[in-house]
């Protein structure tokens, strides 16, 4: 049965966050359980005037390549995927998982391999982005692994998700350009500010981010969106944070992490479940212990975590920190195979001073 | 539920019909639906050393693309596609399809004008395969349209597919390379002869094969495999022959055709059901009236038509003729847009006579 809701969450994906046009080549990245939004996106990719294409993953054929490939083969790097990265005009990622913990038991350091190794295609893929040669969007597919890890039914998850893409409104469109305004607005104010200070309970931690660039992220990037975010100065981050929510990788989870800084770099680590993972990811490369995104999400449709970064970073009233690659229209420079955003509330008690004065409190702003 | 002969199809298309290496760039295609199969053939090219990668099509999207794409829509040429082709060292076709029939009611002007389109990728694909850098096999997984199509349930035609392909045997490597050694005899045989004279109920037909190749069908380019073919002198062509099975082509079929040959073309054609279909198809250009592909099938675990011409023309016991162009590897020069394989049962009163002395009677060779 056709799902109206689909049809306009497509008529997003493709006209306000991509922008697809006649004659851009446009690939689609799913898997077989997104069939029905895959389905009205190339529908509406094609009414465009594009060359829509899919790629379309099984998900256990990557739990049997990282049980079976190789030194040489977690090393490769198809010489298809490097042409495909030069080659796309518009990029929508739909994700749809049969089973989020598909990758629980798989070696991380088998991972670690295989992400090091691609990492020369996520640069290649950040900077004609960057140099707006190349737009990508990142969306999710409600099914009902997701909900389970969100605790809801499908229907309920379904909903949850569309309202934060913000489809249940007569004009979504309308209602994201609305979101750039507002988000707009608050860039413009933190531009002009050098240091940042955010004081939760267990945290306390300090940055500068002078001559860095906030990005609005305004819904073109990520479905839904609601979030402004820069890089801070790399060796500037100094204190301890306390996240709230677990920082959730690939489908894992590390519970409590706690970070100290020292000019910006991680020296300190602790965690309660998961703690392996984190220090894994840790030592993947030299820039995954700094810094590459601060952010403070603002979509307050969105209210529960539901072990999903795409979503809990969004959440109005939160601020997240991600470790690794810091996106290079923030004026970042941090390099590494990691970004690895985690979140932190609040809405209870949580404060942000700029430059000394109050911005921010429980989890709203206080500038207008 | 992993069903184990999946992995010893499995090996014998990576193994046996393409021989991945390692380093080889692999590619797999299916459908979603595919996934039991395509699962284990991205193991065992693992296994051997490859690099695969899969390209899953969902099947919904060629009718969305063939009903709404404009005109340079339908004309492009991918430039992703442009570069697979010229990279991939090996490609594994896993055929399988949710309903036989969904583009029954495209029009068939937009079809070929997307085949013709494309052509230059095919082209590029057999040229690289005829210097020997590319191997490629195509397999079908038994799904239930096709079971639908050969009037089975899908557990009696999954036995059906599997037996076809000798995976019932305990080594089908060993049992396909018999099937070489077999079928080089017959081929060495009949390289030495002029005159094929094909005689059974409504047929009596003669050509000249002088100076052709007789081409040994093993299981490297199909599987299941099991024939041998040659293309007979393009105007040597003479006499009536009257099909058993009906003819397909792209969902459409034509029965009971009856075709008379003079100076090698077809000059007069009748069908009991659906005649204009079968002008349509001679009509297609001058080389459709010509054949392209004289063969013999000699898969006895084939005994039943089930109406996919990957097993149809194998059927121990059957001989087929393809309308249109000649497969270049026998010296056929013969060019068409089409490629049309008819089959025709030799089981009841059939004989085949070769320079005037008969080598083959009621579906079985009478050569050592």
């Amino acid at each position: 049965m056709k799902d109206p809701r689909y049809e306009k969450l497509a008529g997003v994906l493709v006209h306000y966050c991509l922008g697809v046009g006649k004659g851009d080549l446009f690939q689609i990245n799913a898997t077989p359980l997104s069939a029905p939004l895959v389905t009205e996106v190339y529908r509406e990719g094609l009414a465009a005037g594009a060359h829509p294409f899919t790629r379309v993953g099984l998900p256990s054929l990557t739990e049997v390549y990282f049980r079976t490939a190789k030194k040489h083969q977690l090393t490769y790097v198809s010489p298809i995927t490097e042409f495909t990265v030069e080659k796309v005009d518009k990029l929508l990622s739909i994700r749809a998982q049969e089973n989020t913990k598909a990758m629980a038991n798989v070696d991380p350091k088998k991972q670690a391999t295989s992400q090091a190794s691609q990492r020369k295609i996520f640069e290649r893929f950040m900077e004609r982005s960057a140099a707006k040669e190349l737009d990508w969007c990142g969306t999710q597919y409600p099914c009902n692994a997701s909900a389970q890890d969100a605790e809801m039914s499908l229907d309920e998850y379904e909903d949850f998700v569309l309202k934060a893409c913000l489809v249940h409104k007569k004009d979504p469109v309308a209602a994201w350009k609305k979101v750039h305004r507002e988000q707009a607005k608050l860039c413009k104010f933190l531009d002009e500010r050098k240091t940042l200070r955010v004081v939760a309970p267990g945290t306390d931690i300090t940055m500068s981010v002078a001559g860095r660039k906030w990005i609005n992220s305004d819904g073109k990037k990520n479905m839904p969106s609601g979030e402004i975010f820069t890089t801070p100065i790399e060796d500037s981050v100094e204190g301890t944070i306390a996240f709230s929510f677990p920082a959730c990788y690939v489908g894992l989870e590390v519970h409590d992490v706690r970070l100290t800084f020292k000019k910006g770099k991680v020296v300190k680590a602790t965690a309660g479940r998961g703690k392996d993972l984190l220090l894994s990811k840790l030592d993947i490369d030299e820039g995954a212990r700094f810094v590459g995104e601060m952010a403070i999400g603002t979509n307050y449709a969105i209210q529960k975590f539901t072990k999903n970064t795409l979503f809990d970073e969004k959440i109005g009233g939160t601020i997240h920190m991600a470790l690794g690659a810091s996106y290079p229209d923030t004026g970042g420079k941090n390099k590494s195979s990691i970004h690895w955003d985690m979140v932190n509330d609040m809405r209870e008690g949580g404060k942000i001073y700029a430059d000394g004065k109050i911005i921010y409190k429980d989890g709203q702003f206080t500038i207008k | 539920m992993t069903d184990t002969r999946y992995e010893k199809l499995a090996r014998i298309l990576v193994e046996y019909s393409v021989e991945v290496r390692r380093g080889d760039l692999v590619e797999i295609s299916g459908i979603p639906a595919t996934e039991p199969l395509l699962r284990e053939v991205y193991r065992a090219v693992l296994e051997a050393g490859g690099h695969p990668f899969a390209r899953v099509r969902i099947p919904s999207l060629a009718e969305i693309y063939l009903k709404n794409a404009r005109k340079h829509q339908i004309e492009y040429v991918s430039p992703i596609l442009e570069f697979a082709v010229e990279n991939v060292d090996k490609s594994i076709t896993i055929w399988a399809d949710e309903n036989t029939k969904a583009l029954s009611n495209v029009d068939p002007k937009t079809q070929s004008a997307r085949s013709a389109a494309a052509r230059p990728l095919f082209t590029r694909s057999l040229e690289r395969e005829a210097a020997g850098e590319l191997k490629w096999v195509g397999t079908q997984f038994p799904c239930n349209a096709s079971a639908q199509d050969a009037e089975m349930s899908l557990s009696e035609y999954e036995d059906f597919v599997l037996r076809a392909c000798l995976v019932h045997l305990k080594d089908p490597v060993a049992a396909w390379k018999r099937v070489h050694s077999k079928q080089a005899k017959i081929c060495r045989v009949l390289d030495t002869k002029k005159r094929i004279r094909v005689v059974s109920k409504g047929t009596d037909l003669t050509m000249s094969v002088a100076g052709r190749k007789w081409v040994n069908c093993d299981g490297k380019g199909n599987m299941p495999d099991g024939e041998i073919f040659t293309g007979p002198i393009e105007d040597s062509v003479e006499g009536t022959i009257s099909f058993s099975y009906p003819g397909f082509y792209y969902g459409r079929e034509a029965e009971g055709i009856r075709l008379t040959f003079k100076g090698g073309r077809v000059t007069k054609a009748t069908a009991s059901k659906n005649e204009d279909f079968l002008r349509a198809m001679l009509d297609t250009d001058e080389g459709a009236r010509r054949v392209g592909e004289f063969a013999i099938g000699t898969n006895a675990a084939i005994q039943t038509f089930t109406r996919n011409t990957l097993f149809d023309e194998k059927i121990g016991g059957t001989i087929h003729m393809a309308l249109g162009a000649a497969p270049r590897e026998s010296g056929g020069v013969n060019e068409s847009g089409i490629h049309w394989d008819i089959v025709n049962d030799m089981r009841e009163g059939g004989k085949i006579y070769a320079d005037g002395k008969l080598i083959y009677k009621n579906g079985e060779f009478r050569i050592d």
